[in-house]
């Protein structure tokens, strides 16, 4: 009996909204466009975010950095104190690999931008680094074609070369670059294996557009005590040995290594990937929240458009609310009459908002070739705003509309 | 009965206490507790206004309905771990509601 009474009461109110069409319309425009605006908004911070957190995962969590500049974004960075320090040495790779216990894997690498030639195609300021043989275990990546360096030719510095998905694409349009001889700088490389396409990446990590060449071939166009060639150390720690752990033992060597004083300041840096996600965390929330306000608003004024629209309903319909009652119409019948078209209108109101931010989502991941997409969490979100802004903005009229004395309601204009 | 100045001083409360809440629903803090958090929350704060509404036409369901939503507020609160400053006052605030409603519910419309 209540489900046949809810279930006529909701056809009723979807017959007034079909009959009133452009009053329908504007009024759910007013959610249409909270929704949007609010699950937009959240969509591009979800998408940013995992993107960000996914390059970072990418650089390893158990991972450390040995570098001349620490890894610090605030606004004091006291530059002046770290100017002076020497940048990491590949010897010190060769002291850190027979000292420390903590590592599962140590390597080496310095990059700088430097043009590629093969026959009349050439890439200006590709990515070439020079690496230990053990960067492989430090930095996953996959290979399309071809092999790694073995240990022989990274430490004898044979002339070869792994390159980029889109470094492959650029010189090699309608070749296999397995085997080609490239030119970096002037030096021959043969190329031996073209790395998979990671796509873009917004910490500028990807392998897409880099060259990787042995160390002792590399020292032929990049200069291993230039800072300008950003030489790093890379520790990974073994599987149940804590970074923290891990650092205490590098600082000691280190420490031993350059031969500083036992209370001296050390004259290195290590970083962690956790500091980079320290500081993305405040400007996400930041985001966050500046989204929540501004979409806060939209609802609340599409809130308020519903409630009005529902106003004038109720007292276009009084007469016909009285001729309901005087039939015999409960007041949970009248109630949920404009309860149910107000929720209606704001839910339709909604599932516009999100088809209008799923579009632009999917234009969105073309131009920016970004993985933004509209997540569960943000759909089950958009409707549950669309039905509470509906209940809360519909329920005092709906209610005021039960409330009518039938005889009263029947005489009004 | 005409409403009683103190429960029109409490509605007025609860109407102003959902427009700050409302926005709460889809905070960044609420979604990360979990996915269905946003709509379990928003439930609370409509079942809150529903109530103030009910207490607004002196109404006896709008006891029983603020009842309710004060303790599974208290018990989203508690669940979820958030338990500040204004966890507290909100009970307080809460239990002093309670007890006034309390007083005048036998003079309220049993009726809905």
């Amino acid at each position: 009996m209540l489900w046949v009474l809810f279930k006529e009461s909701l056809l009723f109110a979807w017959q007034s909204l079909i009959a009133n069409k452009l009053r329908s319309f504007l009024s759910l425009l007013g959610i249409t466009i909270g929704i949007f605006a609010i699950i937009l908004v959240f969509t591009i911070v979800d998408g940013l975010e995992s993107n960000i957190r996914g390059s970072i995962q990418s650089l390893g969590n158990n991972v450390v950095y040995i570098q001349k500049w620490p890894w610090d974004f605030g606004p004091d960075y006291p530059w002046w104190k770290y100017i002076n320090r020497p940048v990491p040495q590949y010897y010190e790779l060769d002291e850190l690999q027979k000292r420390c216990k903590s590592t599962e894997a140590i390597a080496y690498r310095m990059g700088k931008r430097r043009t590629l030639k093969y026959k009349s195609n050439s890439i200006q300021n590709a990515v070439v680094a020079g690496i230990s043989h053990d960067f492989y275990k430090i930095k996953s990546f996959d290979l399309t074609a071809g092999r790694y360096f073995t240990q022989n030719e990274t430490d004898a510095g044979y002339h070869l070369a792994l390159i980029g998905a889109s470094i492959a694409e650029g010189l090699f349009p309608n070749e296999d670059p397995i085997g080609k001889e490239i030119k970096i700088s002037g030096h021959k490389a043969l190329v031996i294996g073209v790395i998979k396409k990671e796509g873009e990446s917004l910490l500028g990590v990807s392998f897409d557009y880099q060259v990787i060449t042995p160390f002792n071939f590399a020292r032929f166009f990049l200069d291993p005590k230039s800072e300008n060639a950003d030489p790093i150390i890379y520790a990974k720690a073994k599987p149940n040995v804590s970074n923290a752990e891990m650092m205490a033992e590098l600082t000691g060597i280190l420490r031993g290594i350059r031969k500083l004083k036992p209370m001296g300041e050390p004259n290195f840096a290590l970083n962690e990937t956790s500091l980079i996600s320290k500081g993305f965390d405040s400007l996400f929330d930041i985001i966050g929240t500046a989204g929540w306000i501004i979409g806060g608003f939209s609802i609340l004024v599409g809130g308020f458009g519903i409630a009005n629209i529902m106003f004038v309903s109720v007292k276009e319909r009084t007469n016909l609310i009285g001729i309901q009652k005087s039939l015999g119409a409960k007041n949970f019948f009248i109630l949920v009459q404009f309860l149910g078209e107000s929720v209606m209108l704001s839910t339709i109101g909604g599932f516009f908002g999100l088809l209008v931010t799923y579009i632009i989502t999917i234009l969105g991941k073309d131009a920016i070739d970004m993985d933004i997409s509209l997540t569960g969490t943000n759909i089950i979100l958009g409707f549950t705003i669309s039905i509470l802004i509906g209940i809360i903005s519909g329920f005092i009229p709906a209610y005021s509309a039960s409330q009518l004395d039938p005889v009263e309601a029947i005489r009004s204009n | 009965m005409i409403r009683p100045k103190i429960i029109t001083f409490i509605c007025i409360v609860g109407y102003l206490s959902v427009v700050f809440t409302f926005p709460q629903v889809f905070s960044p803090q609420i979604k990360k507790l979990g996915v269905l958090m946003p709509a379990i929350y928003g439930i609370l704060v409509a079942a809150n206004f529903i109530a103030c509404v009910g207490l607004w036409y002196f109404k006896q369901w709008g006891v029983q309905l603020y009842l309710i939503s004060v303790f599974a507020k208290t018990l989203f609160y508690l669940l979820a771990n958030q338990m500040g400053f204004g966890f507290y006052f909100n009970i307080i605030a809460s239990l002093i509601f309670i007890i006034i409603l309390l007083r005048f519910y036998p003079k309220m419309n049993p009726n809905l």
